[in-house]
């Protein structure tokens, strides 16, 4: 018997100021459609139809519009920046399509027709700031690109801080792509801050880290890095050492130490090269294929209200860990991590959270005055055989 | 006092003046994601019902009929958010005399509910400090008679220019913290008689 065919839409950008993180995130993609299709416990099978934007906002309008109503999908996996969601939310709610977000994102939006897989702020910005305060200083330097992402990052890490009695020494903003850091570089070594908060998004970052490096070595400076989006591609873009040290939230890293990560890591070894890394936001992009299949396995439909209702609450072993949609909000339970990138582009982890995290994508459950131990965080408990199985 | 910012919603409490079950769903999950507490008032209980403990109040604008403005349960400082559907100029007109903070168009979707909270809270404490404002200055105007009586008395009783005795006024009303209209009414009362500031040495 042949299997239903189930058309679902990429929306991924191939050239444009972040290709190279939508480049991994397409990666994923694809192979995790190639592992569904290959899978008899699905009895459907996958027909990826992929559009380019290019990284232009507009763009994304375009390329969902053809895939629902020329190619007619219900789901759609992709989007980088909250910029094109935010462009794509009216088509895809008005004709009730849904998109399957991978990307960390700021918060504050919560569409019915959005299933959000990547990391609200409180798995992310939260618990590194929360570190900071506990372990490193109580005063940071904030550079990072002129976009929502850096506003809002900004933001939270300006209430714990200053809830904390702590102070920001400095908020420096450039412009998307920008190059040119030397002016920061140089406020840097001159005021000495002990952490600098790093928003900064692709090549502007590199440039960053590179130059920051070179100057704090050269002044005989030391000072902490902290990053809640680099990635282990992005090291090994940045190059040895200027790349060690980054102190980096996520809920995602290639040394999760889960038979399901190493499994996932040496498939994607095989795939696309030893040298290459799986990345967070390209991890997050198979977990939506994987959460989709799953969910219209046990819908047995693709319709969006039913999808939606069998993806709440099924709890999915990924890379990751388990990983699951809250109901509430369409968000995921993720577990958060810390860890310290090393010379060799990898990361240490040195701390996770006991369990996957409730997602808050208000911050309404966030407490910024009481000064809060890092173990403390967080939200309601959950069964205590997941505990044990993440340690 | 500290006034709450307009960003922080968490922990206030919203009366939803509607009936319809969808909406009102909707808005609950909404409210819930942000951690403001629900209550709901359909709007159909005659005579009096007493006022209900609020901090802001979602109001659909389409429950009452237009000839009346409606009696709510609310403090009138509690700001409103209307919940628009029909936008014709009779409803509009009608709306604008229960002066609503922001607004939302129906159907309510989730995005949108946040940002007319803050507007709602932001405008809310605006009109305040506008309303306080306003009373500061009608006082002042008020007593702008018993100002120019008292400099009249103190050029008269003490020799002085005009702008000596309004100086003289506007010092001792600082050293006393109180208030040039304040001193003024003190000094035409007592007929000039209120031991005043020394001059600067």
């Amino acid at each position: 018997m042949s299997r239903v065919r189930i058309p679902i839409g990429f929306v991924f950008s191939q050239s444009g100021p972040y290709q190279m993180m939508s480049g991994e995130m397409l990666k994923s993609a694809r192979m995790a459609v190639d592992e569904v299709n290959a899978d008899p416990a699905f009895d459907f099978e996958f027909v990826p139809h992929l559009r380019d934007p290019a990284g232009v906002v507009a763009a994304y309008h375009t390329a969902c519009e053809d895939l629902i109503r020329d190619v007619g999908v219900d789901h759609i996996i992709g989007c980088y920046t909250s910029a094109s969601r935010k462009q794509v939310l009216p088509i895809i709610e008005r004709t009730d399509r849904l998109l399957w977000h991978p990307a960390r994102y700021e918060g504050f939006e919560c569409s019915d027709n959005v299933i959000y897989v990547g990391a609200a702020p409180n798995h992310t910005v939260v618990p590194l700031v929360r570190y900071m305060l506990d372990h490193l200083a109580d005063e940071a330097f904030c550079v990072g690109s002129n976009y929502v992402w850096t506003w809002e990052t900004n933001r939270v890490t300006r209430e714990l801080v200053g809830g904390a009695g702590g102070r920001i020494l400095a908020e420096r903003l450039l412009e998307l792509g920008e190059r040119n850091v030397a002016h920061i570089i140089e406020e840097i070594i001159a005021r000495r801050p002990p952490v600098v908060l790093n928003t900064l998004v692709g090549e502007s970052s590199y440039v960053f880290m590179r130059a920051l490096h070179d100057a704090t070595i050269r002044a005989g400076v030391t000072t902490s890095v902290l990053s809640c989006s680099l990635c282990e591609p992005e090291l090994k873009l940045i190059g040895g050492r200027a790349a060690a040290g980054c102190i980096t939230s996520s809920a995602y890293f290639e040394s999760i130490d889960l038979s399901e990560n190493k499994a996932f890591v040496s498939r994607w070894k095989a795939r696309y090269g030893a040298d290459s890394s799986p990345s967070v936001d390209g991890q997050s992009t198979y977990v939506c294929v994987m959460l989709l299949a799953h969910a219209i396995r046990r819908a047995g439909s693709t319709e969006t209200g039913e999808v939606r209702r069998a993806a709440g609450n099924h709890l999915y072993l990924s890379p990751q860990g388990p990983v699951w949609v809250d109901p509430d909000n369409n968000h995921c339970f993720l577990t958060p991590r810390l860890a310290r990138s090393t010379a060799s582009g990898q990361y240490d982890i040195f701390w996770a959270a006991d369990a996957p995290q409730k997602p808050d994508p208000y911050l309404s459950a966030l407490d910024a005055t009481p000064p809060s131990r890092l173990r403390d965080i967080g939200a309601p408990s959950i069964d205590p055989h997941w505990q044990r199985r993440l340690h | 006092m500290t006034r709450q910012s307009p960003l922080s919603v968490r922990g206030r409490a919203a009366l939803v003046i509607a009936r319809d079950e969808r909406e009102l769903s909707t808005i609950r999950r909404q409210l819930d994601r942000l951690g403001v507490r629900m209550n709901a008032w359909d709007a159909t209980a005659d005579g009096d019902i007493a006022e209900q403990a609020a901090d802001i109040a979602l109001l659909d604008a389409d429950l009452f009929p237009i000839e009346q403005t409606p009696k709510l349960p609310l403090d009138p400082a509690i700001p409103i958010v209307a919940l628009i559907g029909t936008e014709t100029p009779s409803r509009l007109k009608w709306l604008l005399d229960l002066k609503p903070a922001s607004f939302l168009i129906k159907p309510i979707r989730s995005a949108g509910l946040y940002s007319a909270l803050v507007m709602a809270f932001g405008v809310a404490s605006q009109r305040a400090d506008a309303a306080a404002r306003i009373q500061q200055l009608e006082t002042r105007v008020r007593s702008r008679r018993l100002v120019i009586t008292a400099v009249l008395s103190l050029m008269e009783n003490r020799k002085l220019s005009e702008p000596a005795a309004f100086a003289l006024i506007r010092r001792t009303a600082m050293q006393r913290r109180t208030t040039i209209e304040e001193l003024s009414a003190e000094i035409v009362a007592s007929g000039g008689q209120v031991p005043l500031a020394m001059r600067p040495s």
